[in-house]
């Protein structure tokens, strides 16, 4: 049944499955520069970002338009029209001017959500035609217009005729402020100019404006083209031209710069090596300067990426997982024909073919795991949003510092860490970080900071996330869990098992904690999420001194590395990531106290779980067994089984079925003719070892 | 019960005849039935409800779950449980043998669930007025009897089956 009705509907939906996320990045990309303008509405726009705004509108008028969604269509008209305005110098953004921006960007995300839903469509489009109605209102409300006035300039005329309408605002807006207007020419071989275009731009950008870029005749070579560029800055000739390293008869000044003017020495930090000093600069300088202002004809992407939908992905690896269990079908047949004389030939032969095929599928492999693949920078761009928007709603002074973004992992993961990590941050900034009046009666700073670094570590990435606050107060954290029930007061709890209470739903919800603590809110949930992506979270804290939360996330969900064990003829696959070691032991290494298995591991204790006990299964005991060391944060677990069989890439699966969920089980993978193998779940099992320890 | 069915599908067929067409057969609720059989007895599901049915094959044993769920089964990179209707219906299981069948169920959500059965043996279209209550109420995992012949098959209620309360 729903399958027919997903078929009928299957039109819409892939129209909605093209617009959705192509919507959401363009609203994206106008949060970020209404971010930037908020801090700013005081004082002197910056033209990029009201450029970058209107250009976003447009891109939205344009798709909605195409996917037939009218309201939206209509709302991001009406936002164009009202960028238009302040671009061109015809309007004043005030406050009211930002809420109606921010306001329209939330009901387009709204909007966006509940497409589809009938129900909401009426109750929308009635929001939408009341926001336009203020947008108009605001539009229309009579301001002063100011008049372009060019003054007499020393620049060819043939240049001044060919300004549009906005370049001609900008040029005169760039008087009335003082500052310096410059033609510079600039000469590039045809071939490779834009990349040269580019790079004089971007340089001209972090110190000024470029207002028109034109193509001059009177190029040297034939070959070569050359461009005048008008430009407006606040430096004298003298540093433009140290800054962008240029001959001293390439700049042309037109008006010297009013007041005092910038010199060499006081232009931003690395002034004359600036220009040449590589990639980083020239790649953040890239990042901030989209090309001018893109008329309709160039709206068309310039990327060659294609966005693909992540299932399909995860089709392909099935299929990669599938040829590679033929493979080994495969290989067997290959040895099987080896080993009988008559048929030697042909098996050592079909076992050469095998070996490349072998080799072709971990390449197939590892690419379609690479296509998966997104920088952190993704999740962390989000975050920094959310922290401004914290920064002011709980007026607390404090900053986010980002490390590492361009750590890379699989795209689902990275999806699935947004949730988890806003937590973190909102603990962090209404729990830990303290008033400013009281962190400068500690002797900190007033201004607290929280920090997220990112690693790669092997086949694992690590996030930690720090703050400077007023750390958890472990004695605190223990009265708690003793009132709840969670320990008794007699359990002997190390200072990072008492930390670790924060975890539990049962402490964690509480609101009070979070008081005396420091952190605490929902760190259950953050947990579980973590956990849920095969991570692990980890705590530590010093009161005082403040706290710091470390993630440890497989690169990918789509393949990891296990260790496959065997108890009786039972076989287990246990994520690599959580394994700390594995020993041999003998029956006589084992010790009983307290009801409690444990061994001697270089002199301290290790609690011991025989697999088979903890699953009920039935298997007779031999002698010797292995103890798979099992870390979860601090807390080691020895878990006993009867054999190791070596590692093995697996593919971890959901477990279908009436039965929703089996505490210990994370999933189960295929092993060809060998049927599924269970995977453990680590942090369930240690969790619950330990805490039965805790409890007897 | 049977005699009364003769005599309305002679009628049915009568009414045909005298149509000249099949639209009265389209019109009729017609209902197709996955039979199969458990310790002998005939049992059926809706067909609508069943993806594939497949051999026996490797199953793998969960711990932690109640013995009717025997383990699970991998079919092309999907990992499913399977449930030993024998055991569900609360008859003894014998060891394997070659007839045994796995249907695979889709379920509601999406999920899907393996049962072992003894034998298939048909699917059966039958008139919905051929689908009644049960006389007595001695099973609730049966909803409904249908008449084949002199027989009953009992539909099995899905729900009731796969519900294995929550661990």
């Amino acid at each position: 049944m729903a399958a027919r009705r997903k078929r009928s509907n299957s039109a819409a939906s892939k129209a909605q499955s093209e617009f959705v996320p192509e919507a959401e990045e363009i609203l994206e990309r106008m949060r970020d520069d209404l971010g930037l303008l908020a801090e700013t509405v005081d004082g002197d726009l910056n033209p990029e970002t009201i450029n970058g705004l209107f250009r976003s509108a447009h891109s939205l008028k344009g798709l909605s338009g195409m996917f037939g969604q009218e309201a939206m269509s209509e709302l991001a008209h009406h936002l164009e029209d009202l960028l238009d305005r302040l671009r061109m110098g015809r309007a004043v953004l005030d406050r009211a001017g930002l809420a109606l921006f921010d306001e329209s960007v939330t009901m387009a995300a709204t909007a966006l959500e509940k497409i589809g839903d009938e129900s909401e469509a009426a109750a929308l489009a009635e929001g939408i035609a009341d926001l336009i109605g203020r947008i108009e209102a605001w539009n229309a409300a009579p301001r002063a217009e100011a008049v372009p006035v060019v003054p007499e300039l020393d620049v060819p005329p043939a240049l001044l005729r060919a300004l549009t309408e906005y370049e001609e605002h900008r040029l005169s807006d760039n008087l009335e402020r003082g500052r310096g207007i410059y033609v510079i020419d600039a000469d590039f071989e045809i071939a490779s100019f834009e990349e040269g275009l580019h790079e004089i731009q971007s340089a001209i950008r972090e110190v000024g404006e470029v207002l028109s870029t034109l193509p001059s005749p009177g190029g040297s070579l034939e070959s070569h083209i050359r461009f005048s560029l008008l430009t407006a800055t606040e430096l004298d000739k003298g540093a433009l031209v140290g800054r962008l390293d240029l001959a001293d008869n390439a700049i042309q000044v037109a008006r010297a710069p009013l007041g005092t003017a910038k010199t060499e020495a006081s232009a931003p930090q690395g002034a004359s090596a600036s220009h040449d000093d590589g990639q980083t600069e020239a790649k953040a300088a890239a990042a901030r300067a989209e090309p001018e202002i893109a008329e309709p004809g160039t709206l068309k992407s310039i990327s060659d990426t294609v966005r693909v939908d992540i299932r399909k992905l995860d089709e392909l690896m099935n299929l990669v997982g599938e040829l590679a269990i033929q493979r080994s079908a495969v290989q067997q047949i290959a040895s099987k024909l080896a080993m009988d004389p008559a048929t030697h030939r042909i098996g050592t032969d079909l076992a050469k073919v095998h070996k490349t095929l072998e080799r072709k599928l971990q390449e197939l492999q590892s690419g379609v795991l690479e296509v998966r693949m997104v920088p952190l920078r993704q999740v962390f761009d989000k975050l920094t949003r959310v922290a401004r928007r914290l920064r002011l709603d709980l007026e607390k002074e404090a900053r986010l510092e980002i490390e590492g973004a361009d750590t890379e992992l699989d795209k689902l993961i990275v999806e699935e860490l947004i949730d988890p990590l806003m937590h973190v941050i909102r603990n962090a900034f209404d729990h830990a970080i303290e008033p400013a009046d009281e962190r400068e009666a500690a002797g900190k700073p007033r201004e607290g900071l929280i920090q997220i670094v990112a690693s790669q570590r092997g086949n694992d990435v690590l996030i930690t996330v720090s703050d400077d606050g007023r750390g958890i107060d472990a004695e605190k954290v223990r009265a708690r869990a003793v009132e709840a029930g969670l320990v008794t007061a007699e359990s002997d709890l190390t200072r990072s098992e008492t930390l670790d209470l924060v975890f539990h739903p049962g402490l964690s919800t509480r609101d009070e904690v979070t008081e005396t603590s420091g952190r605490g809110v929902g760190m259950d949930v953050v947990r579980s999420n973590i956990g849920a992506l095969g991570g692990l979270v980890d705590i530590s804290s010093e009161v005082g001194q403040g706290t710091t939360l470390t993630i440890t996330l497989p690169i990918t969900l789509a393949i990891i590395q296990a260790l496959l064990v065997r108890v009786g003829e039972h076989r287990f696959a246990i994520p690599l990531n959580s394994i700390r070691e594995t020993l041999l032991v003998e029956d006589s290494d084992l010790q009983r106290t307290d009801g409690r298995q444990l061994m001697n591991l270089r002199g301290e204790a290790l609690p011991l779980c025989r697999l088979a006990d903890e699953f009920d299964l039935d298997t007779p005991e031999t002698g010797k067994s292995y103890a798979v060391v099992l870390g979860v944060g601090d807390a080691r677990l020895g878990l006993l089984v009867d054999h190791l069989d070596g590692q093995q890439d697996t593919v971890i699966k959901p477990i279908q079925g009436p039965i929703a969920s089996v505490r210990g089980i994370a999933g189960a993978t295929e092993m060809g003719d060998k049927g599924a193998v269970l995977v453990l779940d680590v942090s369930a099992l240690v969790e619950d070892v330990v805490r039965k320890g805790e409890v007897s | 019960m049977s005699a009364s069915t003769m005599v309305t599908d002679a009628w049915d067929a009568l009414a045909r005849a005298a149509a000249g067409n099949e639209a009265l057969e389209e019109a009729r609720l017609l209902r197709e039935l996955l039979c199969f059989t458990v310790d002998g007895d005939p049992y059926a599901v809706p067909v609508e409800r069943v993806r594939e049915i497949v051999r026996l094959r490797t199953i793998t044993p969960i711990p932690r779950v109640p013995t009717e769920i025997l383990g699970v089964i991998t079919l092309r990179g999907e990992v499913v449980q399977v449930l030993d209707l024998r055991l569900r219906l609360g008859v003894p299981a014998p060891p394997p043998t070659r007839t045994q069948r796995i249907v695979v169920l889709h379920g509601d959500e999406g999920e899907v669930t393996g049962l072992l059965v003894d034998t298939v043996s048909e699917v059966l279209r039958v008139d919905e007025s051929a689908i009644q209550l049960p006389a007595t109420d001695d099973s609730a995992f049966v909803s409904s009897l249908c008449t084949r012949g002199e027989t009953f098959v009992g539909l099995l209620n899905l729900e009731k089956v796969l519900d294995l309360g929550s661990l």
